[in-house]
């Protein structure tokens, strides 16, 4: 049910391991998308900005976790929007065209489009999409300006060791599969992502759902209430008219 | 010019008026958000505008509901033996035997009571659940809960509002003029609403 | 580097000590990733569970400043073990060597060795000296066994460094410590390599250099030198901090290494006498024998036609140190904190922050009467007048501020960590009215010769007899504009005259009058060629008559397969990618790892310079001689006069064997190693500034200092800079839970971090990466800070201050690079 053939799909690969925490992405996303730097403080982490932001497309979180070797397992993890196939945020979305899918399966965004509902924000099985003051939806395009024109993200640019991988999404799982992970993070989830993550581990050790899924109030909407919608409507009007035509109008009794 | 009773007072003909277009309007720009349905946003002058009449639709809308329940919900909330009988009989629309036969109704019949108390429910959890969605950007539980809320509560006006429309014009030659004069006929009203009629002679 | 960043990936095992690549090195993980993929294990030691430690196979923390035991550790277990390459050890090192018998070490003499001196703070050096047989040449005892041979003397030194008091003295635990020897050692067989990477985690140390001392003698044993995946890799802290030591930055050197002339050396001739090692052993290759072609040849490269054989090519001019004179940083600053100097030019840097004991450093501004700081933006140095603690009305310093370009503003080379030269391109022209530091230069320059025109002075010489030729003059005689590409060829060097090879028969013309020299091997003692800085000859030089910036290649063939990528930019000197590299064959010629040759004899291939069948393939050989066993062949080691290896290196001021010392302020009463607490040769400063505190209650606890990935050194580049900002937007320390606990301070709160010398406000990170040692039976606590914030920006304050507020006034022993790394502080609650 992919709605960008295969062929075209693109994908950010993501490998936590070979990720150093230098966060050489966060500031190549800033520096592409001209997004300000925000006013943040050291709160006991390095993790800064604590979380996504309207102005954040990008974090690295900083994840420590008790190990048998050491006095500490540390892991960085990149997070940033998935990139959804079946995509929650534009499930829900009210507004054509404010969230689109690109050529390459990005979910990209139209700030002239969006109304500011978001309900994006509830649809988003990750908690991805931010708004700014203006009250419009901004988040990770996968550079769809970039990528349109042939050159990756400018977050995979920037990674020195090869944290992020961007490229086919066929590809980039396949050379997953070859590195040894059995099993890549978004594979075929929510119709397969198009941020895949190659976990050593248990996705919840890296802060990721096992099964992630769009809410199950929105699938029951999509799915029931959606066509109830039609069929209700049509349903009542169709309903009077054959009354007016079998039944016909209403004749009270004389009163007694 | 036969006599004429008054059944709703102006205010009320102008609310129910106000009620019924803001609530098509309403279910109209619903629909287009509900389908994405650009030809309609473009009526409006694009989604970010129809977003706007949306928003304020609703708040006449619930405006206007407020000030029905002046009118309407005292006497909707008062259901007797007939009204069971009533419904029994289906109001009688389910027959072509005609005249038919079914217990003497007030002012309000059963199926116009039952009909106001799930607009006033389904109108408060569309309404409330709007402002939530208008209002409250963070919480992300209760804008999914409201979310579906708002579109369950739809499912209800999407039916019930043609029934109404239906029942109010051609099912029953003569009460549309209600809402334009807000007048009756008095031997029609006595077929209509005996007890109502026999309420006002006891007054 | 010995080697280069790429060859990181052909080591077997990377130990990482010394140094937080993950954070400070980021694109060098690309190569330690690559390395593991392949099944390379990675081991960091660090007092702190680093971004690198992270990706590490084998974690060890150990507490700051106790490098040298927890290598000597290795020492002895490599020896105990027999897993040092034995062939290698044996003809490639001096571990045969005989040493004078009056030598003795501190295992004999209490933490010292012979020859010290209490009262002047030195050895004399006497008695760390090698037997010379009748030819001259020193005595080996090749069997190893001879008891005053390097190799037994070494086994004695390190046999004090036993298990238990390397984990009693590092606080590292003894598990840990056999798990890091058995897996490094594991690298002395001939097919394995082990590489080495530091930073400042070494260097910043009162025992620095022998910190880097006790590594290579471990690289020798294991026989790691020379090899691809092997070598000791300094990991520079800027992009061009290689290129600017190789031109002659530090106080000491002038380009190439040539050593700084003393004032005693009165002519060249007697500069040239001193500073020549001497060698009568045939086999050594001895390359520094040269040194009279190079300092000559740069003579002529900086005065010109002035500098001719009857003036002593000007070697007059050139800046003396007086005898025993020392002008390296603490120095200075401590020169200028008592008013010695009237001026100071603050170029590229910001000591108000980078400086140790910035207390000190700041106020020492206060006493100048003008300074210039050159820089891109304002910084914490050119406002130490309105800084916090500063009167502007007591302070009479002018300050101008002369705003130069960055480095994408001009063109020019850069050279990195691993030597390779390579040029860059303007991305754009110099924004506003900044400058490259070229043209300042240039105006400087002009101006000051115009003044000792005008004015005669003290000594005009130097200045006006000075070649300038980087550009078309103006009427007035001065350069319009410098042409960058004028200085790198004059940095190569020319031909300026015929050159001939004069033992060829007939003598073989080598360079043209005029034309680029083609390597420093064609240099000359007479005057007959310039060149700028030795090490950089064949950087921009001519083929055929065509002139090619070597610099600027950008080829991506790799014959080698091992990356070291030829054709791409250069690498000095004379394109040598992995340098001591005929250390990576057998006597033969033959490479220890077949696998991973960089060199080989290739005995039937024709060399093309000789026309004879045999010559080396792969990288640039350390020199064409043949291989060592053949008749003509030479010892691997060509820098050194001996031609090996230096497993005992009388070279240094505090002893030919890396001996443990405290830091100058350190956690324990006494050196669980010897009587002797602290380095014996390190310069004590006395002001009252330059207060210590070891084992006081008021510090109780172990610092150290460090970088983060998100800012630049002190951070002028970066702080200003919104982006890197929000990632780190304010001073941190990291302390473990225990201590935080002990002392009541939650993640998250201000805490006041203080020392002998200064205090500042951090926030506290209280984590686990951090944990309490267990040292000398007692409990020590570590914290660590980074360095790179400052009062001045962010301009709200929020950002703290520098760390160097904390650190001491005192140097390594042979370098002074000041000991940031290892201090005691008090931490308190806000």
């Amino acid at each position: 049910m992919s709605t960008t053939p295969a062929a075209n799909r693109k994908a950010i690969l993501v490998t936590p391991e070979v990720c150093i925490g230098c966060r050489g992405c966060q500031t190549a996303c800033k520096s592409w998308n001209q997004l300000p730097g925000i006013p943040t403080k050291n709160r006991g982490s390095a993790q800064n900005p604590p979380d996504l932001e309207s102005n954040t497309y990008n974090i690295i979180r900083y994840s420590e976790l008790p190990s048998e070797n050491n006095p500490v397992r540390w892991l960085f993890i990149s997070r940033r929007c998935m990139h959804c196939d079946d995509a929650g945020c534009m499930k829900i979305c009210p507004a054509p065209g404010a969230l689109y899918k690109t050529r390459e399966g990005a979910v990209a965004f139209d700030r002239d489009k969006c109304i500011g509902c978001r309900l994006c924000v509830a649809g988003c099985p990750f908690d991805v999409p931010r708004y700014d003051k203006n009250n419009k939806v901004m988040k990770c395009h996968l550079c769809y300006d970039r990528i349109a024109e042939g050159l990756e993200p400018a977050c995979s640019k920037a990674c020195p060791t090869g944290a992020l991988r961007f490229g086919d999404r066929d590809k980039l799982i396949e050379s997953a599969r070859k590195a040894g992970h059995e099993k890549i993070y978004g594979e075929a989830d929510l119709g397969g992502l198009g941020s895949i993550f190659a976990f050593k581990d248990a996705p919840k050790i890296y802060g990721y759902a096992e099964k992630p899924g769009i809410p199950e109030s929105v699938v029951f909407w999509h799915t029931v209430l959606k066509p109830f919608a039609v069929v209700g409507l049509g349903g009542a009007v169709a309903a009077a008219l054959l009354h007016y035509v079998i039944v016909g109008p209403h004749r009270e009794e004389e009163v007694q | 010019m036969a006599e004429m009773v008054r059944k709703a007072k102006t205010g009320e003909i102008v609310n129910h008026w106000v009620l019924a277009v803001s609530c098509i309007l309403l279910i109209i720009t619903g629909y287009a958000f509900l389908f994405q349905l650009k030809q309609i946003g473009a009526l409006f002058g694009g989604f970010n505008a129809m977003k706007a009449v949306h928003n304020w639709a609703g708040v006449v809308f619930s405006l206007s509901l407020l000030a029905t329940t002046y009118s309407y919900l005292s006497e909707s909330l008062h259901l007797g033996p007939d009204d069971r009988e009533w419904l029994r009989k289906g109001g009688g629309y389910l027959t072509r035997d005609k005249p038919v036969k079914i217990p003497p109704m007030g002012k309000l019949n059963t199926g116009q009571k039952l009909y106001y108390l799930a607009v006033l429910l389904g109108g408060i959890a569309i309404a409330v659940s709007g402002f939530v969605i208008w209002f409250w950007p963070d919480g992300r539980v209760i804008r999914i809960v409201s979310h579906l809320a708002h579109n369950l509560a739809f499912s209800l006006f999407i039916v019930a509002v043609p029934v109404h429309a239906y029942l109010g014009s051609l099912a029953n030659p003569g009460t549309f003029r209600i809402m334009v004069y807000g007048t009756v006929p008095l031997e029609f009203a006595r077929k209509k609403y005996p007890k109502w009629i026999e309420e006002m002679k006891r007054k | 580097m010995t080697n280069h960043w790429i060859d990181i990936r052909n080591a077997d095992v990377i130990l990482v000590m010394g140094s937080n690549p993950a954070s400070n090195h980021p694109v060098s993980m690309k190569w330690i990733l690559k390395a593991q993929e392949r099944g390379a294990k990675l081991i960091v030691v660090d007092p702190r569970f680093t971004q690198t430690a992270a990706k590490a196979d084998v974690f060890a923390a150990m507490r700051s400043g106790t490098d040298i035991p927890f290598l000597g550790g290795m020492i002895k277990y490599i020896l105990d073990n027999n897993l040092y390459f034995k062939e290698y050890v044996a003809k490639y090192t001096n571990a045969s060597f005989l040493v004078n018998p009056d030598y003795k070490g501190p295992g004999d003499l209490n933490g010292l060795f012979s020859g010290y001196d209490e009262k002047t703070r030195k050895y004399d050096k006497k008695t760390w000296s090698f037997q010379m047989d009748e030819n001259g040449i020193p005595k080996k005892d090749p069997t190893l066994s001879d008891p005053h041979c390097v190799f037994q003397l070494l086994k004695k030194h390190y046999s004090r460094y036993n298990l238990d008091k390397v984990s009693n003295i590092t606080g590292t635990p003894k598990e840990k410590l056999l798990e890091v020897y058995q897996l490094y050692a594991s690298t002395g067989k001939p097919n394995k390599a082990g590489t080495e990477l530091y930073a400042m985690g070494w260097t910043q140390h009162t025992v620095g250099t022998q910190n880097i001392r006790a590594m290579c003698i471990i690289q020798l044993l294991l026989g790691n030198m020379g090899m691809a995946g092997g070598g000791i890799n300094a990991l520079r802290g800027e992009s061009n901090v290689q290129g600017s030591t190789d031109h002659g930055l530090l106080f000491n050197t002038l380009t190439g290494y040539l050593p700084t002339p003393a004032g005693p050396l009165a002519d060249l001739k007697s500069y040239i006498e001193k500073y020549t090692p001497k060698t009568k052993d045939p086999k050594s290759v001895n390359w520094w024998a040269n040194r009279g072609k190079y300092i000559t040849s740069y003579l002529k490269a900086i005065y010109g036609s002035k500098a001719h054989n009857d003036n002593d090519f000007g070697y007059a001019w050139l800046p003396k140190l007086d005898e025993g004179m020392n002008a390296s940083w603490l120095m200075l600053f401590d020169q200028m904190f008592k008013g010695k100097f009237e001026g100071f030019f603050a170029w590229g840097q910001n000591p108000a922050c980078s400086g140790a004991n910035s207390n000190k450093t700041r106020n020492a501004l206060s006493k100048l009467k003008w300074m210039v700081n050159v820089n891109l933006f304002d910084n914490e140095t050119g406002s130490f007048w309105k800084g916090p603690g500063m009167d502007p009305k007591d302070i009479q310093t002018e300050v101008f501020l002369l705003p130069c370009s960055s480095s994408v503003e001009k063109e020019g080379s850069i050279s990195n960590s691993g030597r390779w030269a390579q040029w860059r391109y303007k991305a754009i022209g110099p924004i506003s009215r900044s400058k490259p530091d070229s043209e300042i230069m240039n105006e400087l320059y002009f101006r000051v010769k115009g003044l000792y025109q005008k004015q005669g002075g003290k000594y005009p010489d130097p200045i006006l007899n000075l070649t300038w030729s980087y550009g078309e003059k103006g009427p007035d005689g001065k350069v319009k504009e410098i042409n960058i590409h004028n200085v790198a060829k004059e940095i190569n060097g020319y031909y300026l005259e015929d050159v001939y090879d004069k033992a060829a028969t007939p003598p073989k013309l080598l360079g043209k009058k005029g034309e680029l020299c083609a390597t420093f091997a064609h240099l000359q003692a007479d005057g007959a060629t310039s060149c700028g800085n030795w090490i950089y000859c064949q950087s921009y030089t001519q083929k055929e008559g065509k002139v090619i910036n070597m610099m600027a290649r950008r080829g991506k063939a790799d014959p080698t397969g091992l990356g070291m990528y030829p054709e791409w930019s250069w690498a000095w000197p004379v394109n040598r990618r992995i340098i001591y590299n005929r250390a990576a064959v057998d006597p033969q010629g033959n490479p220890w790892d077949p696998r991973r040759a960089v060199i080989k004899w290739d005995p039937d291939k024709e060399d093309p310079a000789t026309k004879k069948p045999g010559m080396w393939v792969g990288d640039v050989p350390d020199g064409p001689a043949p291989p060592m066993a053949s008749e003509k062949g030479k010892y691997p080691f060509i820098m050194m006069a001996t031609g090996v290896g230096g497993i005992f290196g009388p070279g240094l001021v505090d002893g030919p064997f890396p001996e443990h010392y405290e830091a100058l302020e350190c956690p324990l009463e006494e050196n669980v190693m010897s009587k002797q607490r602290i380095n014996p040769t390190i310069k004590i400063f006395g002001e009252k500034e330059d207060a210590f505190y070891s084992c006081d209650v008021r510090y109780p606890f172990v610092a150290t200092t460090y970088r983060v990935s998100e800012h630049w050194q002190t951070g002028v580049l970066t702080r200003h800079e919104p982006w890197q900002l929000e990632l780190q937007p304010q001073q941190f320390v990291e302390m473990s839970e225990e201590l935080a606990k002990e002392k009541g301070i939650r993640n998250g709160d201000k805490v006041i971090v203080t020392s002998g010398r200064g205090e500042i406000w951090a926030v506290a990170m209280v984590t686990n990466r951090f944990k309490p040692f267990k040292v000398a039976d007692s409990t020590v606590h570590q914290i660590g800070l980074p360095w790179c914030f400052g009062w001045q920006y962010p301009v709200d304050g929020s950002g703290g201050d520098s760390s160097n507020l904390l650190t001491p006034t005192v140097g390594d022993a042979n370098t002074m690079i000041p000991e940031s790394k290892a201090f005691m502080v008090n931490v308190q609650k806000a």
